[in-house]
């Protein structure tokens, strides 16, 4: 057994993203996450008019926090962060107050009706587990997400963090986010 | 992505959660005050005690149903977790709300009690020692009891207020805000209840107690909310964004005109208008009945508006969506 600590990340370059949602659909089928509810999702943020034109297409999910505001809030500990830093939801444990995603600044978690829980991305940790990769990393066709673990040095993730610029959002909430969007 | 998670449900428990503080806390306030030795508003202090239990109960079960699994409930008692704060707010209103129940029957009259332990069935010994009477202890309770109101007045403001992801709430005025106004609901909800009993008519000087203290509380809050929106001005853009919910977005109405105007500064003049000739001009208190009616009535909706407009407008609020005013 690899007893080696982890810390999963996604490194995600946002200027190859073409907006077409293969992310959202293999994740959807990979969750079955309800009609109308998302796990992740795609931003289109347009700016100017033709021909000065531009738009940028941003990938966004749960951002598996350092020090995820969802968890601290949670009442009952059904919100909790494996050692590897996935933020998971327990859904036993959950109540369904609703209070997680009152505190989430990236407002990446849903309500799942039929259960009255909680649920949100959990960076296909079944999958992950297994040594795959997440269903929206496998599937997108221009390699927009890399996924990978930041106490790996010899990883992909690890190599492109050491030589591109980038960036997290929302910094300023102090949740240290873990998704890095190369510039 | 954005959609409102908590809604009306969680505005009358923030509400009726206050309420109750507010109502324990003036109804002991008036249990400690005496004149000549002899209490000064015995009256007062019986009817908030028998009042306050019963908000924090409605707003508990509402807040129960509120949840995806109600039944589930109970797992905040099994889990104690320090960082949330709507753990230590479960205890909190839990042991509040005892402690306002067994208040309001130690202020349960002679008569009363008896008759309530008249239907229960005399084998049931063990509940007929609860017969007990309390009365003796009553200044006791208060005592105890007041941490407690002041702890659920404050929480309900720190259940917002904790939300760092929220930069409508998160300010340290927020907490204080909700408490004020809770005091200043109890207060209220008190007079309206001592005006609206027509069997024992409110007496000229138990009016003129419980509006001085909603002046107080009331002015408290108005310097709390002023802070707010000056520092909320001058804060961070983030912070700037979110009051512009209340400065010109949706809220502003709602804000300026029915909580504001209506449901504190309109109160605030009426009561001052009865209080001040007494106190400055050496007149005697009259203690209108219909403006005490119209005032107390105005500072519950503005006390339920402004959890209204904290509740809505704050989970608009987002470090997120920067292009908000967009």
């Amino acid at each position: 057994m690899d007893i080696r600590k982890r810390r999963y990340a996604l490194v995600i370059d946002s200027r190859k993203c073409i907006n077409c949602k293969a992310c959202v659909v293999a994740c959807k089928a990979e969750n079955g996450v309800p009609i109308g509810n998302f796990r992740n999702w795609i931003t289109a943020d347009r700016q100017g008019e033709y021909p000065k034109l531009r738009i940028d297409f941003e990938p966004e999910q749960c951002h598996h926090c350092e020090h995820p505001s969802c968890v601290r809030v949670c009442p009952t500990g059904a919100s909790w962060q494996r050692k590897d830093g996935v933020v998971l939801v327990y859904a036993d444990d959950c109540i369904g107050c609703r209070y997680c995603m009152v505190a989430c600044p990236y407002d990446a978690r849903y309500f799942h009706e039929e259960s009255g829980t909680v649920h949100k991305c959990t960076l296909c940790s079944h999958r992950v587990d297994k040594g795959e990769v997440p269903a929206c990393v496998e599937t997108c066709p221009s390699k927009v997400r890399v996924f990978g673990d930041l106490e790996d040095p010899s990883s992909r993730l690890h190599e492109l963090l050491a030589t591109r610029r980038h960036h997290v959002k929302e910094p300023q909430t102090g949740n240290g986010p873990q998704l890095y969007y190369l510039l | 992505m954005h959609e409102l998670n908590w809604g009306l449900l969680i505005v009358v428990y923030l509400f009726l959660g206050g309420l109750s503080a507010g109502l324990f806390f003036a109804a002991g306030l008036a249990n400690y005050l005496e004149v000549d030795g002899q209490p000064a508003y015995p009256r007062i202090a019986r009817m908030g005690a028998l009042l306050a239990p019963w908000p924090v109960a409605l707003g508990s079960a509402l807040l129960i149903l509120d949840l995806g699994n109600w039944y589930r409930f109970y797992k905040l008692f099994t889990h104690f977790r320090w960082e949330s704060p709507m753990s230590i707010g479960s205890w909190l209103l839990t042991l509040f709300t005892v402690i306002a129940f067994v208040y309001a029957f130690a202020w349960l009259p002679e008569e009363w009690r008896r008759s309530l332990f008249a239907k229960v069935p005399a084998t049931w010994k063990q509940v007929h020692r609860l017969n007990v009477d309390l009365a003796p202890h009553r200044k006791t309770l208060a005592m105890i009891g007041f941490p407690f109101s002041i702890g659920v007045g404050i929480y309900t403001g720190v259940l917002l207020g904790a939300v760092s992801a929220r930069p409508f709430w998160n300010t340290n005025l927020v907490a204080q805000m909700f408490l004020f106004s809770a005091l200043s609901s109890g207060a209220a909800a008190l007079l309206l209840a001592m005006v609206l009993d027509k069997r024992n008519p409110i007496e000229t000087h138990e009016t003129k107690f419980l509006i001085t203290l909603d002046i107080v509380f009331i002015s408290l809050e108005l310097f709390i909310i002023l802070p707010y929106l000056i520092h909320g001005q001058l804060s961070v853009l983030a912070v700037k964004q979110a009051l512009w919910l209340i400065l010109g977005g949706p809220y502003t109405v709602v804000f300026w005109v029915f909580f504001l105007g209506l449901g504190l500064l309109t109160p605030l003049a009426i009561e001052v208008y009865e209080l001040a000739p007494s106190l400055l001009k050496d007149r005697v208190f009259h203690g209108n009945r219909s403006l005490a009616l119209a005032a107390s009535s105005l500072v519950l909706v503005g006390g339920f508006l402004l959890r209204y407009i904290f509740v809505y407008a704050g989970q608009l609020s987002s470090f997120h969506k920067l292009g908000m005013l967009r």
